[in-house]
């Protein structure tokens, strides 16, 4: 019989980490990801599982996959039926546990479905931030307390540990949000690769917060964790209902947020256990990102991972007060659990496609809100519904965090490009996909878009986006990033840009200026928006060099290759 | 009218790299003389092995057989070694031993009180305390294991460079066990930190001795934001990772009981391209652990100002930054330091121990046409420690640069094979400068 091409294939992994425990069990999910004929690793067309750990200097060989009639791979890993105490379930999480095939499972499915929900979102396939097509994962790289992502090595690294001698090991490759986090930071630095580079305390805060939003969000939108969390263990009855007083911001945080972060015994989800927490225990105020506590990578991260949640529980209770209410003001639990997976979805739909509006350097938090409104509005113009953007507005404010001024309308979203461009010497096709000829064009027009002298000017990506509205309709978009470079010495800073050299800073040092800008055309090549962050902004400039100088990024001679492994270690997989 | 030094001498001991200083204080009718540190990790070429002998018996004979004190600044092998003893009771420390010194002082880390019943400066009891204590007391586990682990067949892998730097700083971070004993048994201890008495002043009079570092845990916090549970908690994952580290090398622990794997080198063809770069990423992150680790004990270093007679002598150990900052972030401190007449080049002359606040704030720099000019002390040993391209050599060439232009320097470097010390004289001239000294 010939074989039928399936869309999907189904694998078994850990829905959160096997520390995890509800009901007496760890809880499993099936996760869908992309079909693909699978070769040993697994091997697929975007990821390349290694399982080689260097402390050992072992290599664990490669799972490798039979597939059914249908074309379908055979997860060898389902899990068995029957009460989750029972000797079959003790068995199982034995077995799969002592397996490095599962672990290697686990990673590959994870990272496919975080890769698979960005290119869902933004409507094209995505590469990496390094030349290759596929990612490599170790799920054991080294024994250490750290899981990270390398550029360098074009690879994620997942530890392990003992927490105490003669302990059983921690895998970091098993906690599902430590793979979502990182997989997300390769991703994000596929689409920005600058974002990586030193700049102000935003951007690296950003870098963390958006891997904890997405490994959190993507936990959230499995009805499996929400239903677990919700039942808080307890054994669901068909037809459960939640009473109203089970179902409001408050109960809600308490059932959901702070109970998932009260499971995350895990030492390696540890930043984000305390991310979540602190979602729900900080107090919004609108002068956090002022004090000197917020300005490390991970705490200002959980700064946007908060504004995040509590978006998310806000949207959620307003969903399940417009859910019909049975007898008693009761609500059906199955509606309650599917709304928030729903919102986590939506929500993480958005945060993904807000990297398109995004600036190509020294992105700031409000750079990000407006970016988030704007691809919202672009895709969904009525908001009335549900009030997502009115929500995220809000709570954003509440953290002090509104769009940036002059550079947005009433309702946060970017200006709209009104300049006159030429696009006399292009030609229309090229400039769909070629670097070269939107070169041209950013060329022939910079002084419409204002393009700094002094700086070296180079077009980073041309990335079509295609997405479907909810009204059925194709939005097709050309995503456009230039930047603008230039290396001065500290001692120029003054004369050359007009910036005061901080006392931290010594005289020779070389200072790397960024600017650029992002280009969104739409389906006539039409520039709909320019995103810009002008070389020769120095109330930005001299905020970021300032930053940096203060922090020892210019005074201390850098030891660190890795630039995640050093951020990542302090915090344990954070 | 109290009695006071007429003159004071420096003796700066030929230990390679290490230090070694021997203080005379020359007063009417006697001397005193305080020796600060005692170690080296590696002898200067052509030394002869009995190298630390021959010093510990001309410190003997300096102080004709009786020391007054020892300062031991920090646990480090370079400045401790020299004080360690053997079975026939000959060796260097057994001779420092015979001198018979009064006092030893150390930091408040080294207090074997602490571990125990925690009565520690800082937050007594605190999990912060514990911590910091333990990741100590870790530098030893851990530069056990990495020299093991150094031996071991799986270092093969290892550049030589690496290899080396590994090795420097295992052997500096070792355990000294007989030094640390003796160090607390030769004498009644005291255990300083910033702002305490050194315990000095009774045996030196007319001289005054001030403790500026190491600052107390609690001390650090007031200047550091960044201080938390987070990092108390990496030094026992970091420690027992490594512990595992060097355990899995030498095969000792199973990983998967079930599914042993098979040894790198058979692995398929297309996973030896990550497998090479993960073995050279381990390595690069096994040093960068000890670096981290090495860089807290140097930041254990006493840091002492010696005000005698007309004379300031600044003597800070390896102490860096993070035990400099809290000190020189106090403009009462910063104003003391200003006429600063001797300095002694914080560790072995590395990059990040002089801190620009401290070095640009002395007065005293300048031509050698100068007017008391600044006189500065290293003890050090090319070649050893760090590399130039990542600007991390020890001594750091701008850094020799500036103390050559901007200071008298006596430095071991300049020591011939056969050259025991190099000696600088202070005489003191009868104007006081306490009026620059802050009042506690």
């Amino acid at each position: 019989m010939e074989r039928q091409l399936v869309n999907v294939q189904t694998f078994t992994v850990f829905a959160q980490d096997p520390s995890v425990k509800i009901a007496g069990r760890p809880v499993m999910a099936t996760l869908s990801v992309p079909a693909e004929h699978i070769s040993n690793g697994p091997t697929g067309y975007r990821v390349k599982v290694v399982d080689f750990d260097a402390t050992s200097g072992k290599f664990y060989p490669p799972i490798n996959y039979v597939m059914d009639s249908t074309g379908k791979v055979v997860d060898p890993f389902t899990t068995p039926r029957g009460d989750a105490t029972s000797a079959k379930w003790k068995k199982y999480f034995e077995t799969i546990i002592g397996s490095p095939a599962f672990h290697a499972q686990n990673v590959y499915a994870i990272s496919m479905r975080t890769l698979a929900r960005f290119e869902y979102a933004l409507g094209r396939r995505i590469s990496w931030g390094f030349n290759g097509h596929q990612l490599h994962i170790a799920p054991h790289a080294f024994s250490q307390a750290n899981a990270f992502y390398s550029r360098a090595d074009r690879a994620l690294l997942f530890g392990y540990f003992r927490p105490r001698p003669g302990s059983k090991p921690v895998f970091a490759c098993l906690s599902h949000d430590v793979v979502a986090h990182e997989t997300t930071h390769a991703v994000l630095d596929g689409l920005r690769q600058r974002f990586m580079e030193p700049s102000g305390p935003d951007q690296a805060g950003f870098h963390e917060g958006f891997a904890d939003i997405v490994a959190l969000l993507s936990v959230f939108a499995l009805e499996e964790t929400i239903a677990a969390l919700l039942s808080d263990g307890r054994k669901l009855k068909e037809n459960a209902t939640l009473k109203q007083k089970d179902v409001t911001w408050d109960a809600l945080s308490e059932s959901t947020l702070l109970r998932l972060a009260e499971q995350m015994g895990n030492a390696l989800s540890d930043g984000r256990m305390r991310a979540l927490r602190n979602s729900v225990l900080i107090k919004p105020s609108k002068s956090l990102l002022q004090q000197d506590a917020y300005l490390e990578a991970h705490s200002r991260g959980e700064i946007l991972v908060a504004a995040f949640m509590r978006s998310f529980l806000s949207i959620w209770v307003k969903r399940i007060e417009q859910l019909s209410v049975q007898e008693g003001n009761l609500r059906s639990l199955d509606l309650v659990v599917e709304q928030g997976a729903r919102v986590a979805e939506h929500l993480l739909t958005m945060a993904i496609r807000a990297l398109d509006y995004s600036p190509p350097v020294d992105i700031s938090f409000a750079d990000y809100l407006a970016a988030l409104l704007t691809a919202d509005t672009e895709l969904v113009p009525d908001d009335s519904r549900f009030e997502y953007r009115k929500t995220l507005v809000e709570v954003f404010r509440s953290f002090g965090i509104e769009p940036p001024a002059g550079k947005t309308t009433s309702n946060g979203v970017w200006n709209y490009f009104e300049a006159q461009t030429t696009h006399a010497r292009n030609h229309y096709e090229s400039m769909l996909h070629d670097p070269e000829e939107v070169f041209r064009f950013i060329w022939e027009n910079r002084k419409t878009f204002e393009l700094d002298d002094r700086g070296y000017t180079e077009v980073e990506s041309v990335r079509a986006s295609r997405r479907v509205g909810p009204d059925g309709f194709i939005l097709r978009e050309t995503i456009v990033e230039y930047i603008q470079i230039a290396s001065v010495w500290s001692g120029e800073l003054k004369t050359r840009f007009d910036i005061d050299v901080p006392k931290e800073i010594p005289n020779t040092a070389k200072v790397r200026m960024f600017g650029g800008g992002t280009l969104v055309f739409d389906e006539y090549g039409k520039v709909k928006f320019h995103i810009a962050k002008p070389l020769g902004d120095v109330p930005r400039q001299s905020e970021k060099v300032q930053h940096l100088a203060k922090t020892g990024f210019y005074s201390n001679p850098t030891e660190e290759l890795e630039p995640f492994a050093a951020l990542h270690r302090a915090r344990m997989g954070g | 009218m109290a009695e006071k030094p007429t003159k004071a001498t420096i003796f700066t001991y030929q230990v390679g790299f290490g230090d070694c200083f021997l203080l005379r204080f020359d007063y009417a009718s006697k001397q005193r003389h305080v020796l600060i540190d005692f170690g080296t990790t590696k002898l200067p070429e052509g030394a002869s092995k009995n190298h630390m002998i021959d010093v510990a018996n001309d410190i003997g004979e300096k102080c004709g057989g009786r020391l007054d004190a020892v300062v031991a600044t920090h646990r480090h092998a370079d400045h401790i070694s020299g004080f360690a003893t053997n079975a026939a009771g000959n060796a260097s420390g057994d001779i420092i031993r015979g001198l018979k010194p009064k006092l030893v002082v150390q930091p408040w880390t080294e207090n074997p009180k602490l571990a125990t019943d925690s009565t520690g400066p800082a937050a007594t009891r605190s999990p912060a305390l514990r911590g910091y204590l333990q990741s100590l007391g870790f530098m030893h586990s851990i530069a056990s294991e990495l020299t093991q682990m150094l031996d071991s067949p799986s270092a093969k892998t290892f550049t030589p460079a690496l290899r080396e730097q590994l090795g420097f700083l295992g052997e500096d971070n070792l355990s000294n066990a007989s030094a640390v004993k003796n160090l607390m048994t030769m004498a009644k201890n005291k255990y300083v930190f910033h702002g305490s008495p050194s315990g000095l002043d009774a045996l030196l009079p007319g001289v005054k001795v001030s403790v500026l570092g190491p600052p107390t845990l609690k001390q650090t916090d007031t200047i550091s934001a960044q201080r938390s549970k987070d990092k108390d908690e990496f030094w026992n994952l970091a420690r027992l990772c490594l512990a595992q580290d060097a355990g899995l090398s030498a095969g000792v622990d199973d990983l998967f009981p079930h599914s042993p794997g098979i040894p790198g080198r058979k692995a398929p063809l297309d996973a030896r391209w990550l497998a090479e770069r993960l073995k050279n990423m381990r390595t690069e992150q096994m040093l960068q652990l000890v670096r981290i680790l090495d860089k807290q004990m140097n930041n254990t270093s006493i840091i002492l100002l010696i005000e005698a007679g007309s004379k300031k002598l600044l003597f800070p150990g390896d102490a860096q930054l993070e035990n400099w900052q809290y000190t020189l972030n106090q403009p009462k401190w910063l104003k003391a330091l200003i006429d600063v007449d001797v300095y002694k080049v914080g560790h072995h002359g590395s990059t990040n121990a002089t801190p620009k606040s401290l070095w640009n704030n002395f007065e005293n720099r300048g031509k050698p046409s100068k007017k008391d000019r600044l006189q500065t002390v290293m003890s050090t040993l090319p070649g050893k420690h760090g590399s130039e391209d990542r600007g991390t050599e020890v001594p750091r060439i701008p850094l020799v640069k500036a103390l050559k232009s901007q200071s008298t320097l006596y430095a071991t470097t300049d020591l011939g094979v056969n050259d025991r010390y190099t000696q600088l004289d202070l005489k003191f001239v009868e104007t006081t400068r306490t009026a620059r000294f802050p009042k506690k």
